[in-house]
């Protein structure tokens, strides 16, 4: 059984404290092992990550004897966000991951920040999961600021994942839980996967294979490796995004994740006053749909979906 | 005076968004050229009330043939989000100062940046009209950040008591001011207020600079007082006084008082039982430029930020 403590805590206005609590498991002798955070909630809409919580701390707690390592769970990084639908801090409105590595001398989530980074300081890993927000659905992916990709990518491809996706990272991603701990020496992945607001077994169950593997690959579980599969690389293709015309409601005509052809219809921008289809979504390229609006109301410029598709447009 | 939408956007349900524009003076002129943009977010109500009164005011001037260089207001880029209390983008709750300098083929609220960027640039001068991020209010002041186009000597002409002037931070970048600067156009932000509130004197203070810069940078033909010589300040140059407790804040000054060391500045009680948890203190004589401004404090909180003349001084004594 794993041990739970209140890692950071701070007094609340009336009768409450804001609290980030860690679940640990770690083998008796703790001298020279490696460890990870596994993180879930720095957006309070996105619950994903808690399911994969439980179901690591489930599998720990029934397997104690494989620990080789310490492995941090926190389950709930932005706690009153959590309980209350609220993706960013409540009360300040602001983004927890647009604020690291956060300051002491700044406002509560710039503190928040800081005090996060400070307690995750000295994991050899860290596992940023998130969900999409509640517009899209994503399969599960790791994406990768293109400065890391060397050291991270072999690191995603342990996790079973479905995509690895390397971007050119912008500077405002440099204000990221990630990037944070990326830069004090922690292999930082973050994965997303799902849609917010709600969880999807299967995916947890697909992450939890790839955590146990990744562990057991670095010596943290002493267990055989997993079979687990190997990623579509983000290098060998090309994303096309799919975004708005027009307003209205988008009606999906495909599944998520499917595999489609170039001019195949993805879905239908329609009015709900008039009747009218005001748009049809086309695929400008073949590849898989890897991401697909969950939430129906657009705007011009909303974004419908992703392909992921080869170079020369063929499908993966 | 010309009105004109910059934007217009279509709604699924509500009416179009629509971020307008005032243009004064003549197209061709060639004086300097000035744009002043208003509330981005739907809590910044002294922003829109200084642009707003700007308009008017202008209106007025430009009748009078005082105007002698070229002068676009917009007082509301977030309507919708004035129009129900959101602080952002209704929607997706984006931030469209995060947006910058947009992407026209991009997502909605980047679409909307990237038309607005697309009237904004090629101004000589730009002025951003903020609110605080943090539930606070504070003395008006200038915000420059360093993007190595920054332009301090035109900043000076507002006669502002303070110009925060400090190097970017990476959230900066996504933002109106660093973009705008990238440009080439002189922007700078004025920062004041307390959110979604009104106030008389900041607005009428901040009010009074504009026109002084645009007088001063020959944009408007009128004459007005001097203002202050401003301190340049950065974060290393203010003290900080945090709440050790949380619960009910009751704060015993105001953004402006001069303290000194050891006076009572604030008090924190508990708000189930009453009891007195902290008296605050100042840890040194300065002048409050920026407070806590919601009645309930969470712990370690930044309550009051001090700018202290002795820490200026020992900083400059090192450096020389």
């Amino acid at each position: 059984m794993g041990l739970i403590e209140e890692v950071i805590t701070i007094e609340l206005p009336v009768g409450e404290s804001f609290r980030i609590q860690r679940c640990r498991y770690a083998p008796k002798k703790e001298e020279g092992i490696k460890r990870i955070s596994i993180v879930s909630g720095i957006h309070g809409d996105e619950l994903e990550g808690q399911y994969v919580c439980f179901l690591l701390g489930q599998w720990l707690r029934n397997n104690p004897d494989k620990i080789r390592g310490i492995i941090d769970i926190y389950p709930a990084i932005n706690s009153l966000g959590i309980d209350s639908i609220t993706r960013s801090i409540p009360f300040y409105d602001v983004d927890l991951n647009r604020i690291f590595p956060g300051s002491k001398n700044d406002f509560l989530p710039a503190q928040i920040a800081d005090g996060v980074v400070n307690i995750m300081k000295g994991s050899d890993f860290a596992i940023d999961i998130h969900s999409s927000n509640v517009f899209l659905r994503e399969i599960p992916q790791v994406r990768i600021a293109k400065s890391q990709e060397e050291i991270l990518v072999p690191l995603a491809n342990l996790l079973n994942i479905d995509f690895v996706w390397v971007h050119d990272a912008v500077t405002v991603l440099e204000s990221t839980f990630a990037h944070a701990m990326n830069t004090i020496g922690t292999k930082t992945l973050v994965v997303e996967m799902g849609v917010g607001m709600r969880l999807g077994k299967a995916y947890g169950h697909q992450l939890l294979d790839g955590l146990l593997n990744l562990m057991s690959h670095e010596g943290i579980l002493d267990i055989e490796p997993l079979d687990v599969r190997m990623p579509i690389q983000s290098h060998v293709g090309e994303v096309a995004y799919l975004n708005a015309a027009c307003p209205g409601l988008f009606v999906p005509a495909i599944e998520h994740c499917q595999v489609i052809e170039k001019g195949s219809v993805v879905g239908h921008i329609v009015s709900a006053l008039s009747g009218e289809v005001m748009d049809e979504v086309i695929a400008p390229i073949s590849g898989m749909l890897f991401t697909i609006r969950a939430y129906p109301i657009v705007y011009e410029g909303s974004l419908l979906g992703r392909i992921f598709g080869k170079t020369n447009g063929d499908s993966q | 005076m010309k009105r004109f939408d910059i934007v217009s956007l279509e709604s699924p349900n509500r009416a179009p968004l629509r971020i307008e524009g005032f243009l004064f003076g003549e197209e061709n002129t060639e004086g300097p050229s000035i744009a002043i943009v208003g509330a981005m977010s739907g809590d910044h109500i002294n922003q829109l009330y200084v642009a707003s009164g700007l308009v008017e005011y202008l209106r007025i001037k430009e009748e009078e043939g005082k105007i002698s260089g070229r002068i676009l207001v917009i007082p509301a880029v977030n309507a919708y989000a004035l129009n129900m209390g959101e602080k952002n983008w209704p929607l997706d709750k984006t931030d469209l100062n995060m947006m910058f300098p947009g992407y026209a083929q991009g997502e909605t609220t980047q679409r909307i940046a990237s038309r607005l960027f697309e009237t904004l640039k090629g101004y000589d001068y730009g002025i951003i009209l903020e609110g605080r991020r943090d539930q606070g209010m504070c003395l008006p002041y200038v915000k420059l950040i360093q993007s190595g186009y920054e332009d301090l000597e035109c900043v000076k002409d507002l006669g502002m008591g303070f110009i925060h002037y400090r190097p970017h931070e990476p959230v900066e970048t996504a933002m109106l001011q660093y973009n705008w600067q990238l440009w080439e156009t002189k922007a700078f932000s004025i920062v004041f207020g307390k959110n979604g509130s009104i106030d008389q004197n900041d607005t009428d203070q901040v009010h009074t600079a504009i026109v002084r810069f645009l007088s001063k940078r020959d944009i408007l033909d009128f004459h007005v007082f001097e203002g202050h010589k401003s301190n340049i300040l950065d974060p290393n140059r203010i003290t900080i006084v945090k709440a050790s407790r949380a619960g009910i804040f009751i704060s015993k000054v105001r953004c402006g008082t001069a303290i000194k060391k050891g006076e009572v500045v604030g008090v924190i009680m508990d708000a189930l039982s009453g009891k007195k948890l902290e008296k605050m203190l100042s840890p040194c004589e300065g002048i409050v430029t920026c407070q806590y401004a919601h009645p309930l404090i969470f712990q370690n909180s930044i309550a009051f930020r001090i700018a202290s003349v002795e820490l200026c001084c020992q900083i400059d004594a090192k450096r020389e």
